[in-house]
Order: C-alpha cells, then structure tokens, then sequence
C-alpha cells in the first residue's frame, strides 16, 4: 500500500495525522457549513450583519417550513422525482439491451456503432441545444413538460450507460452465454435470464450514478421547459434566487433542500456509485 | 450412431487462419482428444464442431448428417467448458435443468432426468446449492450434469480438468473414463497435457498451428511418431535427439557417426536410406547408463543432474561432443553429479528423423 | 440412453422456425434499435440540424435565411466570442489542477484507519450536489459584501475583494467554484486507483530501496496512469462544459468577462434571439471538444484490439 499504512506509525503520528485530515476536511466544507448555519438563521440575524457568527436564535424548523409554504420548492421537488425516475429506468432498460448487443453479437458496424455512442456522449449540450428544443416545441408537442426531459435524459445518458454496460458484460465469461447458446436458449431467453441477473451490480451503480446525474442536470431544465408546472428543482432554484434576493436563510435551506436527495442517494449506495463512476480508472 | 467427420474444414478470423484444413473421422463411441500447445487450434476446432463459431470452409458431419450450418442446440451435441460456466445466480438443480426448461421440455421428462444425472455423479445433496457453495470438483461435475440431461450423441470437452488440483485432476480423469463407458456416447476432449490425452483416449489428434501432426491410438503416437513434433510432444521426460549422419549403410544396418566421433549402429530393418546427415531419436528409458569402460559401443559423458523420484531416477548427461541427454534410470540409481558415465542407445528403439522434421525410421520395437 | 433417442430428444424441442434461423441477426437488431433511434433523434441528428442552422440568419420564428460562412465571419470580430474563447482555454488549464489536486488528496487520505470511510466520502461530497447549489454556495462565499473569503482576509488584516464584481478576476472566481467537485472527483479516481495496485509491486519496490517520491515516480504513477487517463477525459469535458457555474455565478458578467463559449452561445440564442449565430458558436465549441473525442476514441478502441 502506498503510502506506508500509519498503523505501523507510532500514536503521536496518527494523531498528527487525524488532525491533519480533520483541519483539511473543515476546509474543503467551509462553504457548505456556512450555508448550513445560515439556513438556521433568523431574517434579523441577517439584516444585523450576523452572518457569520453563531446564530442568535435557531430557525431550522420556521426556515424550512417557509421554503414550502412561500416557494413552489415541494411542486419542483415532485418535478425533480417525477423526471428522474422514469429517465433512470428508461436509461437502464435502454442501455442494458444495447451494451448485450455490442459485447456478445458480431456483427459489421459493431464497433462503429459503439464509438458513436460513446463520441455522443461527450459532444457539447450546446450543439444540440436549438434542434432538441425545436424537436419538443414543433414535431414533438411535449416542450415545457416533464416527459421532453425525461425523453431527453434517456436518448443522451444511454451513451454513457450503453459504453458502462457494453465493458461489463464483456468482462462476464463468453462461457455462459455459449453454454445457453448450445443448450438451444433462444437469444433473448438468453438476455433476459442468463445476462440480466449477471448486471445487476452494475445496474445498481449506473442507478444511483444516473440518479444524481440527472437530478442535478440544470441547462436542459432551461432549454425545455419554462413553467412551474414541470421545473425542476435546480432550474427552480435559480428562478427563487431572484425572488429571494436577501432571504439569504431562505436560499441556503432550498439549496440543502435540492441537494438532499442526491446526498441521500450517494450515502445509502456509496460502493454502487463509487463503482460506476470509476469505471475504467482500475483497469488497463 | 454419431460419428463425427470433417473434411477439409478451415478456419480463418478476418486475414489470420487459425485452422489450415483438417480431416478427420471419429466413430461412434470413442474417446477422441485433440492435444497441442497452446494456439495450435485446438479450443477453435472444437468450438467448429460444436457451432459456436462459424466454419468458414469445409463440411461437418455429425451422425451422417451434413451440421456445417445447423445451429449449435440441433446438432446433438453437449459442451463442458474449462470454467464451467455455471449461472452463479440458480442453484445446482437450474443450472442442470436451465436448458432443458428454455426449450419447453415436459416437466416429468426434466425431473427425471436431473435425477438420473444427480445420481450418475453424486450430486443428489448438492441440488439446492448454489454453485459458490461448491468445491472445484463438484462445480465441475454439475457441468458434466448438465450435458448429461441434454442426451446428446457427442460431448464436446474443452480442457474440463485445468481448473483442478492435481490429486482431483487424476480422479476425476478415471470418473470421466467411468462415464463414457456407462453412457457409450462419442466424447471429444480438448487439453494441453499429454498425459492426459495418453491416459485417456482412445484416439489422440496431435495439432499444431491449426494442422494435424499425427493421429493415432496412444501407443501408436508414442511408439511409431511421424515427426520430430509428435515425438517431442508425446512423452515425458521428452525423446532425446542427437545430431548425426549416416556414413555407410551395409546389410540393411546404418553406420551412425555421432558428435565428438562416436560410432552406432541402427538398424534399418527395410528402409533404405542413404548416408546424409540425420537426427537420431531415442526416449529416455532406452538409454542404459554404466561405468566407464564397462561397454565396447558407448557414449561418454558426466552426470549434471539426478532427479530421484522414487520408482525411478532421471539423470541428466552432457555428452563430451554434444547435447545434453536425458535418461530414466532405477529408482536406486547409484550415479551422482559430476560423475563420467558411458552411455548405450538400445539399437532396436532408435528412431531416425530428417533433420526438417519428418521420420524417416521408426524404432522396429 | 441410446444415440437415437439422444437425438430426438434434443432437437425434438428445437423446432427450426424463421425466428430460430434468424435470430443471430435479428436478436441485437431488436436489442439496439430503441438506443439508436434514441440516439440518433435527439444527439446525432441534431448535430446536423446544428450544423444546419449556423449557415443561417434566424430567430427562430421567421423563416431561415442562408447566409453560407456570414455568422462564422462574424464571430472574427465579435470581441465577446473571443473573451469567451480565452476563458474556455483558462477553464482548461486550471482544469488541469484537478487531477494534481486530486492525487494529492487521495495520497493524504489512502489510509484505512478507523473512519477514513467516512472521511473519504465527505470529501467527495462537492460532487454529489448540484452545480447550481455549488453556484449558489460558492457566490455566497466570495459575495463582496459578507462573502466568508472577505470575513477571513478581514481576519489577517487585508482589505476585502470583489471577485465575482471585478472583470479581471471574475471568471477565476467561477473556476475555483468548479474545481470544488472537479478535485473530488479525481481524488475518488486516483483512490480507487490507489487501491487497485497490487501490494507486492509496492513490497518489491521497497525492498529495492524506493522510497517517497520516488516509490511515487516510478512505481506508483506509471500505475495509476488508467486513472490519469480517465481523469484528464472528465476534466477536459468539465471544463469545456462549463456553464451551470457561469450561469449562477455572474451570468457572464461583469461586462462579459466572465463568459465561456457555452454560455454566450446560450445568451445569443435566447436573450438576443440569434439563433443562427448561436449555432455557429456551438459548432465552434463542437469542434473543440471534437479533438478530445478522436483522442479519446483512439486510445479507448486500441485497448479494445488489444
């Protein structure tokens, strides 16, 4: 293990050590503590200057229940939900069926089709930005609903999901996919009951992966929808900071309000997530 | 019956041929191994035969009926594979069945079978375990399990031992033995070792890079080798070669001069060869190894290494003018390092080859 | 068991129906089309949409009109686009801290004392959350007025600064906010990275007398070099990216300064209503990113062959 495990080190060392983690990691999360302490603020701590300082009388309860009542904060929540789950799931079912077809056919163009989905996924949301939008708005009629993002989320994610699932169930032994094959399993008996219960550690990481990818998404909630009926949390977020100019205790509990989800999401499925995101930094 | 025939079957992916034509008939009922280094062709040419991969030319006969197209599950064929390939996620039972299910078969007919199968490898309290709860052996035994309950004609096997430790590997070669006499179907056994194909089958097909070498019964590949790859394939310790050239050939026996000047005689028993350079062969248990002096037509030499196995000891010699030489001696053998010894090729287990390859004599036995 | 009924009983349940014969071909046909046409509406065909309408003068409701190579001569003179184009290189660069920083973070904390688990996570924590949120609290953070930066240098006695206000350090105000989830982001690659290497290949450097920096030279990075890899990927996409941030922090601004090629694409498209010119712009960024697709893609499909 590099560098030496400290264990062997002396006490005074590990201290040392823990000291100089602990200070790091107070660092790294000062912002997020500040805002976390300001979204227990009263509003006249705030107009006194008291940013800062310790709260002179703590609001949690009375900030968080304004975020409901005074914002649509709980409607772009229920967006926010109502997006990312079926996109995710989209995605998975997508992906999965592509990835088995790219790691276990021959065929020409296999790997042609394979680049392209993974060149897809690094082209600039910007380039498509114009024609995706004219697509919902003229020939698709679902611009400024919560499905044109979900439609959406799913064609573009399935790049990335497609060249994860693609590498995994290449990594899964030929073996048993031949061994169905000579026993006379038609081809999608094979998917369906050999392969799919192979991948479910990695659809489980490109779940909780997607989740926060998707949750947090921000530029096309701008681009395709404009209402709050179908605003996701970040873009409603954005659209509050202007009306909750100097609600700074305000501002601060939505954002941990929007954030939460995903926070969740990555602390009850650390190692799934972990996995997926590094995919490809291991192997060689 | 389900004989097993390829004529002229070739193999190539994309510019790189793997298999260069092949020939070959397997009866009904035998045990046939296919046996080469690696990348000699031998995993392709069963995956031909099975149809996991195309045949790009050629024809294939199974039971005599043309398979060259026919999808692997109708060709009455079953396949172990070096791993396994158990379903980690079903129990002992699915996996076995898994098949048959996916094709429909009466539930009676499955049931029936995975018992008959459970009980021909012992495998009945093992049906309800999942095969992360298995040894090796009994993870290789639910695969044979599950070819089994298919009934196929052929059982096609892809190097089925090399994940085994080496007690279980020699067990269970006698299991398999047991089971193609109990079942009577044509086996086709893939491996590397050659001691396995010679304890095994009753035909070995010797392959290198992609073409057959030799095929023939055990004795016969040891005995009657046609070339200098067979001859060091087949046997271990492997045949020793000695660089030479025939002087004069007078009443059917050859006049051999070997390096450093020593003189042999082989004789030719029919074959007429004329004086040239040539490879003497001859295996290690047909070198006698004695004191200096002690015999007229000897080869002089010192004893490098000496490994006692037991029931025999292998010595190793450097000749004074040439190679070193590889001798199976008593399991007392009383030589040591360092010692001069003189050795004495049996003239009746001498095998002459073309310094290209082929024999050109075969040793009378 | 005899051969013959063997053989019916495996091909007897096999019947050789047109789906049989066929389904080599037709079962990854069936597999792929929903990903294709997917893929192809809404990422591959409207690159060429894209492509399509920067030869175009539109704002988006009257009819198009041609106007060839027009909106890319523009963007020659336009000085914003040029601002926009030395940011995006600025992000880039600075982007390029992030695996460095990212290392250096998990060389600190690859230590399995009790805890560390947890530590681990905390410190990736600024990627799991939104870059909105991360917009918001890092321009709270650096905010001129009560920003907790200014309550600080306050602290060590310096005057206090207006990042986000001042056209020459605006943008570098909005690349520290990225490099935030950027940094914890490599850091989690070179972890995973860190752990992968085989510890008898650390062993045997040891007992060959390496030590520190160069155990860390010679051993350790030509390991880590899949996760350099696949760090400096995301980076360069991150940062060619970039826009969320942008978009939070200071909307471009002040005056511009702050503007990257995603977001004034953004701007001339909806604000100005230049459609055909926003599409020119994006071409531009298009190709950029282009560059790192190919190296990319090259270096992704020789691992494949081999």
């Amino acid at each position: 293990m590099f560098p030496t495990p400290l264990q062997k080190q002396s006490p005074g060392a590990r201290g040392l050590y823990r000291g100089v983690v602990s200070i790091s990691l107070l660092v790294w999360l000062l912002p997020l503590f500040a805002i976390a302490l300001t979204s227990t603020r009263s509003l006249d701590d705030l107009s006194r200057g008291n940013y800062w300082g310790w709260p002179t009388d703590l609001r949690i309860a009375e900030n968080y229940t304004a975020v409901f009542t005074s914002s649509p904060m709980g409607r772009y929540l229920l967006n926010s939900v109502v997006i990312t789950l079926p996109a995710v799931a989209g995605t998975l079912a997508v992906s999965t069926m592509a990835g088995f077809a790219l790691a276990q056919y021959r065929f020409r163009g296999n790997i042609a089709l394979f680049a392209t989905f993974i060149a897809g996924n690094f082209v600039p949301f910007q380039v498509l930005m114009i024609p995706v939008r004219n697509l919902f708005v003229h020939v698709i009629p679902l611009y400024d609903t919560v499905w044109a993002l979900v439609l959406f989320h799913i064609a573009f994610q399935t790049g990335f999901c497609t060249l994860f699932m693609r590498n995994f169930i290449r990594e899964l032994p030929d073996a048993l996919v031949e061994a169905a094959r000579i026993e006379g399993v038609g081809e999608l008996r094979i998917f369906w009951h050999v392969v799919l219960p192979l991948v479910r550690p990695a659809l489980a990481a490109l779940a909780v992966l997607e989740f926060t990818f998707i949750w947090n998404d921000y530029f096309w909630a701008l681009v395709l929808v404009q209402s709050d009926t179908a605003r996701p949390v970040t873009a409603g977020l954005q659209a509050l900071a202007g009306q909750w100019l100097a609600s700074w205790q305000l501002m601060s509990a939505g954002a941990l309000i929007a954030a939460a989800p995903s926070i969740v999401i990555f602390f009850a499925m650390q190692r799934h997530f972990i996995a997926g995101l590094t995919l490809g930094a291991v192997k060689e | 019956m389900a004989e097993v025939s390829l004529r002229g079957v070739r193999k190539s992916f994309g510019p790189v041929d793997v298999i260069k034509g092949i020939d070959l008939d397997v009866a009904h009922g035998e045990f046939c191994v296919f046996v080469g280094p690696s990348g000699c062709g031998k995993s392709t040419l069963l995956r031909l035969i099975a149809g996991l991969e195309d045949i790009t030319e050629g024809t294939l006969d199974i039971g005599g009926a043309n398979m060259t197209r026919v999808p692997p599950a109708n060709r009455g064929i079953a396949m172990v594979f070096q791993s396994y390939a158990l379903y980690p996620h079903m129990t002992v039972r699915d996996n076995i069945s898994f098949g048959l299910r996916m094709v429909d078969t009466p539930k009676p007919v499955i049931t029936a079978r995975v018992a008959e199968a459970a009980r021909l490898l012992q495998l009945e309290t093992y049906l309800d375990r999942k095969p992360s709860q298995l040894s090796g052996g009994q993870r290789q035994r639910v695969a044979i399990g599950r070819a089994i309950v298919r009934e196929p004609e052929v059982f096609l096997f892809d190097e089925p031992l090399s994940n085994l430790d080496a007690a279980l590997r020699s067990q269970t070669r006698v299991e398999l033995l047991n089971l193609h006499q109990t079942l009577g179907a044509t086996m086709i056994y893939v491996t590397h070792d050659q001691v396995e194909a010679m304890t095994m089958a009753d035909k070995i097909v010797v392959l290198q890079a992609g073409q057959i070498e030799q095929v023939g019964s055990p004795l016969e590949l040891y005995e009657r080798p046609r070339n200098l790859f067979v001859a060091g394939f087949i046997g271990s310790p492997r045949m020793n070669t000695i660089p030479g050239r025939i002087a004069t050939v007078i009443d059917g026996a050859a006049r051999l001069e070997l390096p450093g000047g020593a003189i042999t005689h082989v004789q030719l028993n029919g074959t007429r060869l004329a004086p040239g350079p040539v490879l003497l062969g001859v295996r290690p248990e047909h070198i006698m190894v004695d004191d200096p002096g002690t015999s007229g037509e000897g080869l002089a030499g010192t004893v490098t290494l000496a490994e006692h196995l037991g029931a025999e000891t292998i010595l190793h010699i450097e000749m004074a003018h040439g190679p070193v030489l590889v001798a199976r001696a008593d399991g007392r053998a009383p030589q040591r390092i360092g010692q001069p010894v003189t050795l004495t090729l049996d003239p009746r287990f001498c095998h002459l080859f073309d310094p290209a390859g082929p024999a050109l004599m075969n040793a009378p036995g | 068991m005899s051969a013959t009924v063997g053989r019916i009983a495996v091909a007897g349940p096999v019947p050789a129906t047109w789906w049989r014969r066929h389904q080599m071909a037709l079962a990854p046909a069936i597999l792929l089309a929903p990903a294709c046409l997917l893929f192809a509406l809404f990422v591959i065909w409207p690159i060429a949409d894209s492509l399509w309408v920067s030869l175009h003068d539109w704002d988006g409701i009257k009819p198009m009109r041609f106007v060839g190579f027009g909106n890319y001569t523009e963007l020659f003179t336009d000085d914003v686009f040029y601002t926009s184009l030395v940011n995006n290189v600025l992000w880039l660069v600075a982007f390029m801290l992030a695996p460095v920083f990212g290392l250096a973070l998990a060389l600190l904390l690859n230590q399995t004392l009790f805890g560390m688990r947890l530590v681990k996570s905390l410190f990736f924590f600024p990627f799991v959350i939104s870059q909105v949120v991360v917009g918001l609290v890092f321009g709270w953070f650096l905010n001129a007025d009560f920003g907790l930066l200014n309550v600080l240098l306050g602290f060590i006695g310096l005057p206090p600064v207006d990042i986000l206000g001042d056209e020459r350090w605006a943008t570098f105000g909005v690349m520290a906010a990225g490099l935030w989830p950027q940094t914890a982001y490599c850091m989690i690659l070179y972890l995973t990275g860190l752990t992968a290497i085989n510890p008898e290949l650390v062993e045997a450097a040891r007992l060959d007398g390496a030590r520190g920096w160069r155990l860390l030279r010679h051993v350790i990075l030509p390991q880590l070099r899949p996760a350099t890899f696949i760090a400096i990927v995301v980076c360069v996409v991150g940062a060619l990216r970039s826009f969320d941030l942008v978009s939070i922090m200071t909307k471009g601004g002040p005056y511009d300064s702050s503007s990257v090629l995603a977001f004034y694409m953004y701007q001339q498209t909806f604000a100005s209503f230049r459609y055909g010119y926003g599409a020119a712009i994006a071409t531009v960024l298009f190709l950029i990113m282009d560059v790192y697709i190919a190296f990319f893609l090259v270096s992704l499909l020789r691992r494949e062959r081999r």
